[in-house]
């Protein structure tokens, strides 16, 4: 599944982009984000309770971020388990500056397995949609002032 | 699959089951007629601690009229609603819609409340529930509020429904004078939810033009809307052909249309058009 965006945040590009690398934001940002712990060199571990309305699945995760060249681009590779089916992305983020703050574009590509993909298939893009807006909108708020 | 191990009490009043929810809070979920709920357990994506079951509230199950209003109760079955004379009367969207909705055993057991409150994206309740302009009637630990039915779908499976709340009833007015209701659906094969569903509750003027029209959309975004494109293009229009094809091209105007195996965006958008303009043209032949 394909999700692609962009969102522009009313901050300095340098700021956004620090925050993105940053794990107390990213854990802030990241919907349901229970857990972020740095394993090694742009690599965590997390602990994700994901979901929409009541239904909700508790993820462990690997988070690594490659291709890091503040502050303009870096990508993002999750890859989740859970109970019932697991999670694997990549996304590349975008950092271009507009207007006096920070248009992100961002397009990743998400496969998701086993039971949550065979009940949950109708609801899936428009949960990754909703998940992104969360992440978007959190992470204006950590950027502002 | 089986369900994690849960309690079950069975409220015998609304009053109990509120207590029971403000006592257990996020560890309890209110079960209905469980057709949304207990297949999630099954497949253990809820696993709540507690299942307070407020379906055998007798208080919560009926169909009424009152001074132009109607009401129905939270706890009425969708076949209740299906089977309703006085529906059929004065509110006949409701009972063409039911049938609509999964298979018999579902309508002997699901109820209007639990499926609103549920917010499936795809579930059929919600677009005629907006085409009426209804009234979510909800009870709390504070007491009672009333959310518009625009307001009450916040998301995906996400309502204005408060952590606490239950949805009581459900209430709107009756159309007057020369009143048209429909609606149509574009039934997935296998799950019988809406790829798209469209309401339509409109009504004429003395010169048989378009005086109002409301419309309210399933299946096509991450919840139900209404579509207030259409809506004002047909307001003071000639209820002919060409203008309900124009009106029906706002479908989808200003929502993201959802994608998955069965439909993508492109072709649900087409669905939501063609689905909408037969929607108006049923209910203006019978306004």
């Amino acid at each position: 599944m394909k999700i692609e965006g962009s969102h522009t945040i009313p901050a300095p590009r340098d700021r956004v982009f620090a925050a993105l690398t940053d794990p107390d934001v990213l854990q802030k940002c990241i919907p349901g984000c229970e857990e972020l712990q740095k394993t090694a060199d742009n690599q965590y571990s997390a602990k994700l309770s994901a979901g929409v309305g009541s239904i909700k699945a508790v993820f462990t995760a690997t988070v690594c971020l490659e291709e890091v060249t503040p502050p303009t681009h870096y990508k993002l590779v999750v890859e989740g388990k859970a109970q019932p089916g697991f999670v694997k992305g990549t996304g590349s983020l975008d950092l271009a500056e507009k207007d006096g703050g920070t248009e992100i574009n961002y397009t990743g590509d998400v496969n998701v397995g086993g039971m949550l993909a065979s009940v949950g298939q109708r609801m899936l893009q428009a949960t990754a949609n909703m998940l992104a807006g969360k992440f978007f909108s959190t992470l204006e708020a950590e950027t502002k002032g | 699959m089986i369900p994690a191990q849960f309690d079950y009490i069975a409220a015998k009043n609304l009053d109990e089951a509120l207590q029971l929810l403000a006592q257990h809070k996020d560890n309890a979920k209110i079960l209905a007629g469980g057709h949304s709920l207990i297949p999630a357990m099954k497949l253990r994506l809820m696993q709540p601690g507690v299942l307070i079951d407020i379906s055998k509230i007798k208080d919560l199950a009926y169909i009424r009229e009152e001074g132009g209003q109607v009401r129905i109760g939270a706890m009425t079955t969708h076949y209740q609603i299906e089977s309703s004379d006085l529906l059929r009367r004065v509110c006949p969207l409701l009972t063409d819609a039911a049938p609509h909705l999964g298979d018999v055993q579902v309508r002997n057991k699901g109820t209007l409340g639990g499926s609103l409150a549920h917010a499936d994206p795809a579930a059929d309740w919600p677009a005629p529930i907006l085409a009426l302009g209804a009234e979510m009637v909800v009870s709390g630990a504070k007491g009672e509020r009333v959310i518009k039915a625009e307001e009450f779908f916040v998301d995906l499976l996400t309502t204005a429904l408060q952590p606490g709340e239950i949805l009581r009833e459900i209430r709107f007015a009756v159309s007057k004078g020369k009143a048209g209701q429909s609606y149509v659906k574009f039934r997935h094969p296998a799950s019988g939810f809406a790829v798209v569903g469209v309401a339509v509750s409109l009504t004429k003027d003395a010169a048989d033009k378009c005086q109002s029209a409301s419309v309210g959309i399933t299946g096509v975004a991450a919840k139900a809307y209404k579509a207030t494109g259409v809506e004002n293009a047909l307001k003071g229009a000639a209820l002919d052909d060409k203008s309900l094809r124009a009106a029906a091209a706002h479908a989808a105007d200003g929502v993201t249309v959802n994608s998955d195996l069965f439909a993508s965006a492109e072709y649900r958008k087409h669905l939501a058009e063609i689905y909408t303009r037969r929607a108006l043209e049923q209910a203006a032949s019978r306004a």
